[in-house]
């Protein structure tokens, strides 16, 4: 027996010795969501169809530029993307139309074609689809990493989150709004040719792009809006540019951005290209001499400056910018510019204060409810009460230590789960206790009472813990974030008050009971 | 100390007294659901949420018309958290065709209003560490030529606009010129400097929530699932530990404590959201756990005397667990009632829930679970598959025929007239070994109760 209690005893210290040993220091053992800390959690969208265009684009203007080179500039072909991952090369005589497709088994590789009586719709495959679209949010994932490396994140998680979803998770940001724009604004740069205004010096009214093409606008023509410049301050309403549809010059052609002064020393940004960029660039200013070169940022122009000469391998984005503004926007075209666009579809943002504020609120309702405890069970059960609390307190070590054994995270629902931890362990001792009282009642010895009590109360210990834990389990299942670490704090409190409620409680009776023949028992 | 000495209450004779109590609070959640409606969170209901904090105490009234004027008319404006806070929650509804919410228009709409005039000054109060380096007069803007990761606090400015920043979290926000003077560290230059060119901006965003509708309709169905999936994996469980009556009274217990929390919490306008879901599962599990220490102790009495009826096995098994069901409820609602009072707004909804559905609960697992039960067994009952029964007592004076009686209810019972005595069972008594044909008077009374349903 004596033998025993010791063994039992010694295992007891060494749960409470790893417990404190996983739990402390709790500053940094135990982590803090960031509904406490502080910081932003954002589920991002990306549009990789973005992408997908921009790619279906370029091979279409491979295409052309092939037909134009086999043919020695003889045959200009007529294209336009019909789809996302889709293009039709229209008005074609049948001579035409086989040197379209032998120019197609050089230039594209990726693309089924079908004829139809003068035209072809080439298709992009299956297969390359789904691998570009995965590329684009790995890029998408990569980029975003980069850019928030250079704000300076402690611990940050970016990751993909299955479809085209990203979730990133930011502790302790403090430039909510800063950090928004870096991780999104930067998006989409492109380059574009201006329609309306041919030359590009102003944006204009929708009513009059519309009247200049005679109320429709062509299929290969769209209209984006202008951010306003100074000169526009007196135009009233929003702003816009027909552009050509057709984007040849992406972001992803970008080899290094930085920023700079303009001549009127307004800060610009200056880029350089890569060779593949340069060499599409070179052809598109070339040609468009004169027009506009709209720089299209997340769907916007920027601005859209005349093209004086043919362009190579590097130039500048110039628009009505802050300095704070251009180098932001220089990180992110650096950090890789992002392959498409990006929606938020879920933003928590937790300002630190905010967070202080529930754990104070949080630990003060904690202390009071485990001092009122506290009270009633040295109240009702005396002596036996002193039992129940000790195992309470190795309870919470035991919860404290679970948490961070399994790097766990301690959320404000996780507070609310410790502080119905504290409530539903006693119960346990409770439901002991209480057959306890009935089996002295009963006439029993103590030793025959307590034996009794433990064994007769275990089944609905059982019972009780395992109806909460089915619960738990699919809290975590379904859970978000917060939610989820309550499912583990409640999991983790209702395994350590089953060990503590009926191992480490009976001990505490017997050590008590093999030092002295005991006749009454305080309960 | 003892709260209650060995109790014989009669409970079950009060019960559809209590039953129909439980009725009327029914009825209050269906009223409610029907006639007030959910108050659903962003999560579940999609659209955006901010917390901001004033430097004075905002006026609800002039809030709501200024964002009335910015097309945010169907914002709902609240007071948060304490008096002294000027704490403010607006929440506006999911904007059509959008998943980025309305974050921006709001935070317009009061720049618009509260800071005006202020063009070209850097607000103190939203401003970030490099803006106020900036603005110190610091050197940042060449370091970006090389990649921005040289760290923090490389110079004087920086670690002025560090301690800036710890000292506004302080409070959340700067209420005045005072407060950003007591920061340390910051010098009577760097002071007139801010002043110069910074200033303090009425209001603080704290915290943003944005949940799109696509977001929106993954919560809600997260959230449909785990209810749905937990009530069935307790249903299981209690399948396996208990015989079907008992299973039926606790799952009726459980749906009860549901519903009549859940009225009350519409009728008190608590926000529906994922934190409520988790106290409702919470409150499921422990209610069942609840009305599971109740039944055990109903098996055992069972097992010990075979031959009494199930109402007064019932009776006095509720009696002798009633000290521990005041107790271990009461313990428990010790804590989640500290929690209502003291754990602040966010949590309020999750301490509610838990609050009252532990008195609910601890009250259903005696007059809901129990009641059904019985009922169960009075209309389809055999007490035949009491677990552990092997036949080996001998057929007593108080012989089986309470099980006889209520084996015959559903055979219907015993007509209209008052007779006594039930027909002859209408099963074969099967494995029953000690069915007697004298129906003892409350079975008996029991199975009347049930008769005129033919």
């Amino acid at each position: 027996m004596k033998r025993n209690l010791l063994w039992r005893g010694l295992l007891i210290l060494a749960s409470v010795l790893a417990a404190i040993g996983a739990a402390y220091p709790p500053q940094q053992k135990i982590n803090l969501g960031l509904d406490l800390r502080g910081g932003m959690h954002l589920v991002l969208q990306v549009h990789t169809e973005d992408a997908l265009r921009a790619e279906t684009d370029g091979d279409m203007a491979r295409l052309v530029q092939q037909v134009k080179e086999d043919s020695q500039g003889k045959l200009e072909i007529k294209s336009q993307r019909t789809g996302d991952t889709r293009f039709t090369v229209s008005g074609l005589t049948p001579d035409a139309k086989i040197t379209v497709l032998d120019a197609a088994k050089r230039a594209l590789s990726r693309f089924n074609h079908g004829e139809q009586s003068d035209s072809i719709t080439f298709d992009m495959l299956p297969g390359d689809v789904s691998k570009l679209r995965d590329q684009s949010v790995n890029q998408a994932v990569q980029t975003i990493r980069n850019r928030i490396d250079a704000y300076g994140v402690a611990e940050p998680v970016i990751q993909a989150a299955g479809g085209e979803r990203i979730v990133v998770q930011l502790p302790g940001v403090d430039d909510f709004e800063r950090v928004r724009k870096l991780i999104k604004n930067t998006a989409f740069l492109e380059f574009r040719i201006t329609v309306y205004p041919k030359d590009g010096a102003h944006p204009v009214s929708r009513e009059e792009i519309l009247q200049h093409f005679g109320g429709k606008v062509p299929d290969d023509v769209e209209v984006l809006p202008a951010q306003r410049g100074e000169r526009d301050a007196g135009a009233p309403g929003p702003l816009f540019y027909a552009v050509e549809r057709r984007r040849t010059v992406t972001g992803r052609d970008l080899r290094n951005a930085r920023p700079e002064l303009g001549n009127m020393n307004q800060p610009i940004v200056g880029f350089s290209l890569t060779p593949d960029g340069a060499k599409s660039f070179s052809t598109l200013t070339g040609e468009h001499v004169g027009s506009g070169l709209a720089i299209v940022l997340d769907g916007q122009i920027v601005s859209a400056p005349r093209i004086n000469s043919r362009i190579s391998d590097s130039g500048i984005i110039e628009g009505s910018f802050t300095q704070k503004e251009v180098e932001d926007l220089s990180t992110v075209l650096r950090s890789g510019a992002l392959p498409a666009s990006i929606t938020y579809l879920q933003e928590i943002t937790v300002g630190p204060s905010l967070g202080r504020d529930s754990i104070n609120e949080g630990l003060r309702a904690g202390l009071v409810g485990s001092a009122l405890v506290v009270l009633v069970m040295l109240l009702y059960y005396r002596l036996s009460g002193v039992n129940a609390i000790t195992a309470l307190v190795l309870n919470v070590l035991l919860l404290f230590g679970g948490m961070g054994l399994f790097h766990s995270t301690l959320t404000l629902p996780g507070i609310a789960g410790v502080i119905l931890t504290i409530g539903m362990a006693v119960d346990a001792n409770v439901l002991v206790f209480e057959r306890i009282r009935e089996e002295l009642r009963a006439g029993l010895t103590v030793r025959k009472a307590i034996d009794n009590g433990f064994e007769r109360a275990f089944t609905s210990i059982i019972d009780t813990h395992m109806t909460t834990l089915i619960s738990a389990m699919f809290l975590f299942q379904f859970g978000t974030g917060p939610i989820k670490g309550f499912a583990v704090t409640l999991v983790i409190g209702l395994l350590a008050s089953l060990y503590t409620s009926v191992f480490v409680s009976r001990w505490i009776f017997d050590l008590v009971l093999s030092r002295r023949k005991v006749a009454t028992l305080s309960i | 100390m003892r709260l209650l000495g060995d109790t014989d209450i009669d409970f079950m004779k009060y019960r559809k007294f209590w039953i129909s109590i439980s009725l009327v609070l029914i009825a209050v959640f269906f009223f409610a659901v029907f006639f007030i409606h959910f108050n659903l969170g962003i999560d579940f209901a999609g659209g955006t949420q901010l917390t901001l904090r004033f430097r004075d105490k905002p006026q609800v009234d002039q809030l709501r018309s200024l964002l009335a004027a910015a097309g945010l008319g169907d914002a709902e404006i609240q007071r948060f958290d304490k008096e002294t806070a000027n704490q403010i929650i607006v929440k506006t509804a999911v904007t059509k065709g959008s998943e980025e919410g309305s974050r921006e228009r709001v935070v317009g709409a009061l720049n618009r209003h509260f800071n005006q005039g202020q063009a070209g000054k850097l607000d103190l109060n939203t401003a970030g560490a490099d803006d106020m380096v900036q603005l110190l007069g610091g050197t940042v803007s060449p370091a970006l030529a090389a990649p921005a990761a040289a760290g923090p606090a490389a110079s004087p400015q920086a670690a002025i606009a560090d301690a800036l920043i710890k000292e506004r979290r302080k409070e959340g926000l700067f209420r005045d010129w005072d407060a950003v003077a007591r920061t340390p560290g910051l010098d009577k230059a760097a002071l007139e400097t801010l002043r110069d060119r910074a200033f303090l901006g009425e209001y603080a965003v704290l915290g943003v929530e944005n949940v799109g509708p696509q977001i929106g309709k993954e919560l809600r169905r997260q959230g449909f699932w785990a209810v749905t999936l937990s009530l069935i994996g307790m249903l299981i469980y209690i399948g396996l530990r208990f015989e079907l009556r008992f299973g039926i009274g606790a799952v009726m217990a459980s749906i009860h404590d549901v519903l009549v929390t859940l009225g009350l919490f519409i009728v008190m306008r608590f926000e529906f959201n994922l934190t409520t879901i988790a106290a409702f599962l919470t409150l499921i599990g422990y209610s069942t756990n609840d009305t599971v220490v109740i039944f055990d102790r109903v098996r055992e009495n069972m097992r010990k005397n075979r031959r009494k009826p199930l109402i007064e096995v019932m009776n006095e098994s509720i009696n002798q667990t009633l000290s521990r069901t005041i107790m271990t409820g009461g313990l428990t609602m010790l804590t989640v009632a500290a929690l209502l009072a003291l754990g602040g707004d966010v949590l309020r909804g999750f301490a509610f829930v838990m609050t009252v559905g532990i008195i609910v609960g601890t009250y259903s697992s005696v007059y809901v679970a129990s009641p059904f039960a019985l009922l169960w067994e009075q209309m389809f009952g055999t007490r035949s598959r009491i677990r552990g029964e092997s036949g080996n007592q001998p057929a007593g004076a108080r012989s089986g025929a309470g099980a006889a009686a209520g084996r015959s209810v559903p055979a219907g019972g015993s007509g209209k007239t008052a007779a006594a005595s039930p027909r002859p069972q209408a099963k074969p008594a099967g494995a029953e070994p000690a069915s007697g044909s004298t129906p003892r008077p409350p079975r008996a009374a029991a199975g009347r109760r049930r008769s005129g349903r033919r």
